[in-house]
């Protein structure tokens, strides 16, 4: 069975409830409802393969490239995607304590102050070639540094021994 | 939707004896203060039973958000949406629900009518277990109404998050388990300690040694000294540390310079002889213990872990302990003592020289700190830099064929030398810094003897043309001779910092396995007479990390004797399900029971004993063939083997083997077809006379000449033992006399065949398109003969 792929155009992408959308190609009488969009490549590439899913988890259609679609439906897809993915973005390490061999993290993102706890640093954070670094903490929750090298300088001689 | 306005309740009474509520509020996280004000405000006619604190908005941004959980309804906050909470009836609710997303998750009410539903909270993965517990409240209560037993479950999974140790408060396995990383730990340090210990008295003897050798090592200057001040004057002799007794002249003098350097040899060959014995025996400790902790350690360490890093743990990072121990041990006492006595001797001689050479060391102190603080960070990195290589090397080695069927050599090489680049970088970094310390620091003591050579110097010249009794030609020389020594621990003691930052990265490491909590085997020594191999599953919840969950409310009853399927698509949870079962993992909720008894409670080792398991891609030892089937079988005859290779139908392949039962197996069974381990993995498997026994048929087709051996092979195992099977052909499903049809995590069929055929389900359905698949294929092999 081919993958059927939404390149831009021929389809209208809908609000439906939350972070679920409706799906309607053109020329196609059939609207389908109630479908859930995720990133195929939640990590690597954020705008591009966005599959939509239906209420049994059976895909329904690939989106090619967010940017493509049609304004209103490029914008409910994204809200949805918002929703669903939460991935602060870190903006600056306000504190690192690690009393007790427990590491606290306290950050600023851009979701507003958090303290989570990382349970094993070599495992947990991972820094890509693009000077992304990526974290995850004890409760599987992700958060992402964007650029490394946009950090305070005080941030990075935080972080940076634990790269 | 009812709503408080101004303080006005509109919350319906609720019948229920407030003592029976707990005193004090059940909650995850401390309440919110502006509902702790409300509360305080809006006094109800009950207390709530539980909150429900999330750390999110409902926005998704980090904040204050909550939900009072009430008998009959529930009372919904958020800071941002909800900042006057608002209650809400369960009787409006169809279905509660916890819907977890990515790195958040939501808490829903489903309304009667189709697809309207209110998002009451949001909260992140930290929150998830409980707040699924409180959705599994709230269906409970609108499906049989409250009673205080409801509660119970939802204690217990509080409780579980709850279960912190007090000192540290790291999660704990249960709530009264003692705190693995708590327990006897103080300093990483001292832990090690353990492998000094037991070499205390040879290490004493080793110091002993190593304080006369350095004793020893201060004499040469004096004798220089005593030969340009006396014995090569006109005098010809000179009494040595100015005793009468020690007054030599040339050959003297020389004999007794033979002598001492002659004992600095011996004693220090000797002492470096027993220091690496010492060494190695610790190595070899801890080597040991690393890796018999490895063993226990559970499988959810091995999910989240590369082989790779365990292994460079085990095998390098116990290395640089070694040096790291025996340096401190010996070589800090020592530099230590013969620094001591360097600077008494100076300060003894000419205390006004000794000032000026040691004018230098604070700023070698500080040097010191400042460059520690440098390069402590670096080595954090390094190390990480060298378990990538590991892990790259543990993952490609063994995918040799692999590599070599998509010709992705040049790739693969690319990668490693990336990697080897990276951690080059890395080391000249450290390097960099590492070396510029050791120089300048030698610099500077170098300077200090230039210091004496001028101060000194002059002196001297002083003296001599005054004819005044003072600082000799041969005081000078000594005292040259002792400040130049002092270089050495000066220069130990500025660089120990960057070995013991070194250290303390492998330290870490290797304590990560050495203190990460085992498997807990709670119910040691309980073992009963035999097991029968009743399995019970009741109400099983499972999910690897929070974010998915893999098994849904399982409850299956398994009957002595059973052989019982299980079928599924892909991802369904079958495996998931025997590796519960065989314990691999125990953070599940609900229970599972054996012969009646609580999974946890049966000692594990002898539990697992009673198991067969043959796996899907059975792992062969680099081992003979014998020896693998022995292979945790303990003692047994030779001949218990062969009959247990008869009963598997391998005996017969096995022989015709040139070297039979004695032929090496490579790592993973390499010289052994597909068909062939299979069948030594059950004769393992015969050879262990398991009570239960687990399999996990192989999907990879065989010849079936090769499936009906192992198909009779199995037959004969299965006979009179309770029986799990993961089943893809039907030829094995005929055997089974139940069927668990998983999809999804869930269990959506069970019972015996034919029930399941007279039911037309998923079961039915399978076993069509299978009936179908094989007719086809026997046409086809009519054809072909």
């Amino acid at each position: 069975m081919a993958l059927r792929y939404i390149d831009g155009q021929e389809a209208r992408i809908s609000e439906n409830d939350g972070i679920f959308v409706d799906l309607e190609f053109f020329g196609e009488e059939e609207i389908l409802r109630g479908l859930e969009p995720r990133r195929l490549f939640p990590i690597s590439g954020l705008d591009r393969f966005v599959t939509l899913l239906d209420s049994e988890g059976a895909e329904k259609a690939i989106v090619r490239d967010i940017s493509r679609l049609m304004p209103e439906s490029r914008e409910i897809l994204e809200k949805s995607l918002r929703e669903y993915y939460m991935i602060p973005r870190i903006k600056r390490f306000i504190k690192m304590n690690d009393s007790f061999q427990i590491w606290m993290w306290t950050v600023e993102t851009d979701r507003g102050e958090f303290t989570f706890e990382i349970r094993n640093h070599v495992v947990s954070i991972k820094m890509l070639y693009d000077g992304r670094v990526l974290i995850m903490d004890a409760n599987d929750n992700r958060y992402e540094i964007p650029d490394i090298n946009a950090l305070d300088q005080r941030s990075q001689r935080m972080l940076l021994p634990n790269l | 939707m009812e709503t408080i306005e101004n303080g006005e309740s509109t919350v319906t009474p609720i019948e229920v004896a407030v003592a029976e509520l707990p005193a004090k509020l059940l909650t995850n996280l401390p309440l919110p203060q502006a509902l702790e004000d409300y509360l305080r405000d809006n006094p109800q006619p009950a207390a709530p039973c539980f909150a429900l604190v999330g750390d999110l908005t409902l926005d998704a941004r980090y904040g204050k958000s909550a939900l009072l959980f009430y008998p009959d309804c529930l009372v919904a906050y958020d800071s941002v949406k909800r900042a006057t909470p608002e209650v809400y009836p369960y009787g409006g609710f169809k279905e509660a629900k916890v819907r977890r997303m990515y790195g958040n998750a939501l808490f829903l009410a489903e309304r009667e009518e189709a697809g309207a539903r209110a998002t009451l909270l949001r909260f992140t993965y930290a929150a998830a277990e409980v707040a699924e517990a409180a959705a599994e409240y709230v269906n409970q209560v609108n499906a049989d109404g409250w009673h205080p037993g409801l509660l119970d479950a939802v204690k217990a999974s509080y409780e579980r998050q709850r279960s912190f140790c007090p000192k540290c408060g790291r999660k704990l396995h249960s709530p009264d388990a003692p705190c693995i990383n708590c327990e006897g730990k103080s300093k990483m340090l001292k832990k090690l300690s353990v492998y000094v210990t037991p070499h205390m008295v040879m290490l004493f003897v080793c110091l002993a040694l190593s304080v006369i050798q350095t004793s020893i090592n201060l004499v040469p200057p004096k004798v220089t000294g005593a030969m340009v001040d006396g014995v090569l004057t006109p005098r010809g002799r000179a009494p040595l540390f100015g005793l009468s007794f020690l007054d030599f002249n040339l050959n003297q003098m020389v004999l007794f310079f033979a002598v001492s350097i002659l004992m600095q040899w011996i004693i220090g060959a000797i002492r470096g002889y027993f220091l690496r014995i010492i060494g190695d025996k610790m190595i070899v400790r801890l080597k040991k213990d690393v890796y018999s902790k490895a063993q226990f350690l559970p499988m959810s360490f091995y999910d989240k872990t590369s082989t790779g890093s365990v292994i460079t743990r085990i095998n390098s990072d116990t290395s640089v302990l070694q040096g790291f121990i025996l340096r401190m041990s010996q070589e800090a006492v020592t530099q230590l003592f013969l620094m001591l006595g360097l600077v008494v001797i100076m300060f003894v001689d000419n205390p006004k020289l000794a000032t000026f050479s040691l004018a230098p060391i604070p700023l070698v102190v500080l040097g010191s700190r400042f460059f520690g603080r440098k390069i402590a960070p670096k080595y954090r990195r390094i190390w990480r830099r060298g378990a990538a290589i590991a892990s790259l090397l543990a993952d490609t080695i063994p995918g040799t064929r692999v590599i070599k069927a998509f010709t992705n050599e040049s790739r693969t090489i690319n990668k490693f030398e990336n990697y080897c680049d990276d951690w080059l970088d890395e080391d000249r970094a450290v390097a960099k810094v590492s070396i510029a310390f050791v120089h300048v620091v030698g610099f500077f003591v170098a300077c200090g003897s230039l210091v004496i050579w001028a101060v000194g110097g002059r002196e001297v010249q002083h003296n001599l043309a005054n004819n005044i009794n003072g600082l000799t030609v041969g005081e000078l020389v000594t005292f040259i001779s002792y400040a130049s020594m002092f270089y050495g621990p000066v220069n130990f003691f500025a660089t120990i910092n960057d070995s013991y930052q070194n250290a303390l990265a492998s330290v870490e490491k290797v304590l990560d396995i050495l203190d990460a909590e085992p498997e807990h085997d709670f119910g040691k020594g309980d073992v009963p007479d035999r097991l029968d191999g009743r399995i019970e599953f009741q109400n099983v919840n499972f999910s690897f990390d929070r974010s998915k969950k893999v098994l849904t409310n399982v409850n299956l009853v398994i009957e002595p004797g059973d052989t019982v399927g299980i079928v599924g698509t892909t991802g369904s949870g079958k495996s998931t399900l025997i590796n519960l079962l065989m314990r691999y993992y125990d953070d599940y909720d609900g229970e599972i029971f054996v012969d009646g008894k609580n999974l946890k409670e049966i000692d594990m080792q002898y539990y697992r004993g009673q198991i067969g398991y043959v796996q899907q891609e059975p792992l062969m030892f680099r081992d003979t063939v014998f020896n693998n089937i022995a292979y945790g079988a303990g003692k047994v005859h030779v001949e218990q083997v062969l009959s247990a290779a008869e009963v598997a139908n391998a005996h017969g392949f096995i022989a015709r083997l040139p070297d039979a039962y004695d032929t090496m197996l490579g790592e993973r069974g390499t010289g052994l077809s597909g068909g062939e381990r299979q069948r030594v993995s059950i004769a393992r498997a015969v050879l262990k006379n398991p009570s239960l026994l687990i399999l996990d048929e192989a999907t990879a087709a065989v010849d079936s000449e090769t499936e009906h051996l192992i198909q009779e092979a199995i037959e004969r195992l299965i006979r009179g033992r309770t029986t799990l099977m993961i089943a893809h052909r039907l030829s094995t499903l005929r055997k089974a006399n139940k069927i668990i049809v998983v999809d999804k995590g869930e269990i959506i069929e069970f019972g015996s065949p034919q029930e399941l055929m007279e039911r037309k389900g998923k079961y039915y359905k399978l076993v069509k398109i299978q009936t179908m698949a094989e007719e086809a294929e026997s046409q086809r092999q009519a054809e072909k003969f």
